[in-house]
């Protein structure tokens, strides 16, 4: 059995293996599936399913020359080099995640956003909108009491935090919907670091979190 | 369906320009017909099918014949080639090969084993779905629209379409020995 004990919805995986999810959420659930093996199968599932899907569609002819086309420009094949992620150092090694990161997560430039809360925003916005982020909570500290406006997905990448739910640790994702009302709170001695995909901006519960969040940029 | 895996490692082996024939044939007028049934228009549709017969023929190498079946790795990068040209059309400056998210070239070793057997299964999987169940989540797949656009077209409360799809989702899981 794995580590991880908190997994994304089966709705969810079954987006990500639909190609539906922005490209936010879509890094959150890669690197999860990375460091989880049973949501990687889940993910082939219904990957299998698209596949069935594409034998049942009814076809539709191709141009006349198309096939002549796709030979052509698949004749430059010499080009083809299968890309390489160089490894970074750190046991975050090869997730999806680094692809998107210019070193490792100890290279993170972080902005203090309020007493205790880090974060480092990271562009992944190519395609359909989403907000993707790292989080980083120092030990103690509460973040406000917050719901989502859409889904949200919360990948727990270093230490530990709890909240209403439970407890979290590394591996393991919060996937929540709007209606949600949660106030995680970083657990443990290191500070807990997240990543963090939202469809849409967070909505503070409290005065002190609506007057933070211009500051925070949530 | 042996026969389009047999294809695509010919392909893979030696660029066979017969096996890769067949493959088109096969499979060019389904991805076709795949993106126009989830509204591509039947330009973007020739394009982006021709776009995936392009990668399929690059990409043959990565194909696992073990991981997979030729119609789901096939189906992963048609949706990938679709993601792709959202992305584009979002970002012109983008050269569309971008650090790719989907797992489609990164196998692991611990979830190899049985998959293609799993693919023969998932077919008999899907009949355990009632009618209802069935078209929520075929259109899940074909549409390129969010859920709320899919409840619409069937005239049918969001809520509904998403317990739907979940419970399709969860039977499949359970009927595959996903879930103990």
């Amino acid at each position: 059995m794995s580590t991880v004990h908190h997994h994304p919805t089966d709705e969810t995986l079954g987006s990500f293996a639909a190609g539906r999810l922005d490209e936010a959420r879509a890094v959150v659930i890669a690197t999860h599936a990375a460091l989880c093996a049973d949501c990687a199968r889940a993910i082939s599932d219904f990957e299998a399913i698209g596949g069935q899907c594409l034998e049942e569609v009814e076809p539709v002819a191709m141009a006349d020359d198309a096939l002549e086309k796709i030979l052509a420009r698949a004749g430059n094949a010499a080009s083809v080099v299968l890309r390489q992620t160089p490894d970074a150092p750190g046991p975050e090694v090869k997730l999806p995640l680094s692809a998107y990161l210019k070193g490792s997560i100890d290279d993170v430039e972080w902005k203090r956003v309020a007493p205790g809360l880090s974060q480092s925003v990271i562009e992944a916005q190519g395609y359909r909108q989403g907000v993707l982020r790292l989080l980083k909570i120092d030990p103690g500290t509460e973040m406000p009491k917050h719901s989502h406006k859409g889904n949200e997905l919360t990948l727990i990448l270093r230490g530990a935090y709890e909240d209403e739910i439970g407890d979290f640790g590394v591996g393991d994702l919060a996937d929540l919907d709007g209606e949600y009302t949660h106030t995680p709170k970083a657990i443990g001695d290191e500070p807990c670091i997240c990543l963090i995909a939202t469809e849409a901006p967070l909505k503070f519960k409290t005065l002190v979190g609506r007057i933070a969040q211009p500051f925070i940029g949530l | 369906m042996p026969q389009m895996e047999d294809h695509l490692s010919r392909v893979a082996q030696d660029g066979d320009r017969q096996a890769f024939a067949e493959l088109y044939a096969h499979f060019a007028p389904r991805i076709k017909g795949f993106l126009m049934r989830g509204g591509a228009t039947p330009e973007e549709a020739e394009d982006l099918a021709q776009d995936t017969m392009v990668k399929v023929m690059n990409k043959a190498k990565l194909f696992d014949p073990a991981k997979a079946s030729a119609s789901t790795w096939i189906f992963t990068i048609a949706r990938n080639a679709r993601i792709d040209a959202i992305r584009k059309a979002s970002k012109p400056s983008l050269d569309g090969e971008d650090p790719a998210l989907m797992p489609e070239e990164a196998p692991r070793a611990d979830v190899t084993c049985e998959l293609k057997e799993r693919d023969a299964r998932i077919r008999s999987a899907l009949g355990v779905l009632s009618a209802d169940q069935l078209t929520v989540m075929r259109l899940h797949f074909y549409e390129d629209e969010p859920h709320s656009v899919i409840a619409e077209k069937l005239d049918l409360p969001l809520g509904t379409v998403k317990s739907r799809l979940r419970l399709a989702f969860e039977k499949i899981r359970k009927e595959l020995g996903d879930l103990a």
